[in-house]
């Protein structure tokens, strides 16, 4: 959810379908409402003032930093797995 | 059908929670095309939201108070409600015969039935100053005059049944018919458990809708604390009685008991006193929110 704020603000149906594009995995209202709720009492997202009667929402500076460094973490983790699978595929 | 599941599912979200995410959620169920997972999921969001508040979604003192009041009375009915199972013990002769034979059993029953007096006297000095403010408020207000009306309503329904009930129990017919006396005290039942659903609704509602002074809304919730203390001390009792039953009066333990006299009165008083450990869980942690902000009320604006 915080990958999908990345590149801009968003209200719940945008971060829905972001979502699905990105994992494949379509969140249901309760679902998608919960996290947001938790993200925001945590400070990693801010609600920007309602339009119409939806909400966008944008990541906070503690979320950019938060999910840079989860990347990041997850980058290294895939980066080492594809390592691995290189060498005990190479010939030898 | 599913946008009236969904709206109910939505209904079952903490208030802090609705107040702050429901119109998102709605705008995004009309957005999004008719699902069979949307309820359950909801249903799960809204559990979640119960078990595990998120940080920074709160209620203002005044409304948390109103909650804390309303919630009480919910699981005061939810409390008598289960104290139906006990029927036979108040109905049936032979149980305060017990009590005289055996005076532990007798005292346990006594205080059960004080405690009850109690926590009905304490709903109704609490809800009374309330109910003046809601009816002065309908005049002015047309919205609340529904709400307002619903409960008398409900009560002279079922005051109206109850009268009808014992005619048909006192005739002459009726009373070679032990298996329509079942059907007819399961009917009641249901009809006691509606009427108070009804006002246990229209009461929040109204609750939610008037002007309430800091006084007010403070006796409400000290009424609401000798409630939830009469029901601790009352399923304690119980307890005791559960007890005591099967030492001293071992065949009256055993006797057929409920609604449907299906299960025997040991049994029925074990699934009267599970229902009343919920209803004093969920009583008391609602008291112990409506406390946790009392100090935070405005002193005498009416909020």
């Amino acid at each position: 959810m915080l990958t999908s704020l990345a590149d801009g603000p968003k209200h719940g149906y945008a971060i829905t379908r972001d979502v699905e594009e990105l994992t494949g995995v379509r969140l249901g209202p309760g679902t998608l409402y919960g996290a947001l709720s938790r993200l925001e009492g945590k400070g990693l997202i801010e609600a920007l003032p309602a339009e119409d009667r939806r909400r966008p929402y944008r990541l906070s500076s503690a979320g950019t930093a938060v999910l840079e460094e989860q990347l990041r973490a997850l980058a290294q983790v895939a980066q080492s797995g594809l390592d691995r699978l290189r060498v005990a595929e190479a010939p030898g | 059908m599913r946008t009236r599941l969904e709206r109910l599912a939505l209904r079952l979200y903490p208030l802090a929670f609705r107040r702050r995410y429901e119109e998102e959620m709605r705008s995004l169920l009309d957005q999004t095309p008719a699902r069979l997972r949307t309820v359950p999921d909801l249903l799960r969001g809204a559990l979640s939201a119960h078990l595990r508040p998120p940080a920074g979604v709160a209620l203002d003192p005044a409304d948390r108070v109103r909650a804390s009041t309303s919630g009480v009375l919910a699981c005061w009915v939810a409390f008598a409600a289960a104290g139906f199972g006990f029927y036979e013990t108040t109905e049936d002769g032979r149980f305060p015969a017990a009590g005289y034979e055996h005076p532990l059993l007798g005292d346990v029953h006594g205080i059960i039935q004080a405690l009850a007096v109690l926590a009905s006297a304490a709903v109704v000095i609490g809800s009374l100053p309330l109910v003046v403010g809601a009816v002065a408020q309908a005049r002015s207000q047309r919205s609340l005059r529904k709400v307002v009306i619903l409960p008398p309503l409900a009560v002279g329904a079922f005051a109206a049944l109850t009268g009808i009930l014992v005619l048909i129990a006192h005739s002459q017919r009726f009373q070679h018919a032990p298996a329509g006396g079942r059907v007819a005290f399961i009917a009641w039942s249901i009809a006691a458990l509606g009427c108070g659903a009804v006002c246990v609704v229209a009461s929040r509602r109204a609750l939610f809708a008037i002007p309430l002074t800091r006084g007010r809304l403070m006796l409400a919730l000290t009424c609401g604390t000798v409630v939830t203390a009469a029901m601790a001390a009352i399923a304690v009792a119980t307890a005791c009685y559960t007890v005591v039953l099967p030492l001293d009066a071992s065949r009256l333990a055993a006797e057929p008991n409920g609604p449907l006299l299906r299960i025997s009165t040991g049994a029925s008083l074990i699934g009267q006193l599970v229902v009343m450990a919920v209803a004093v869980a969920l009583a008391a942690t609602a008291t112990r929110r409506g406390w946790r902000v009392a100090g935070q009320l405005a002193d005498s604006q009416p909020v």
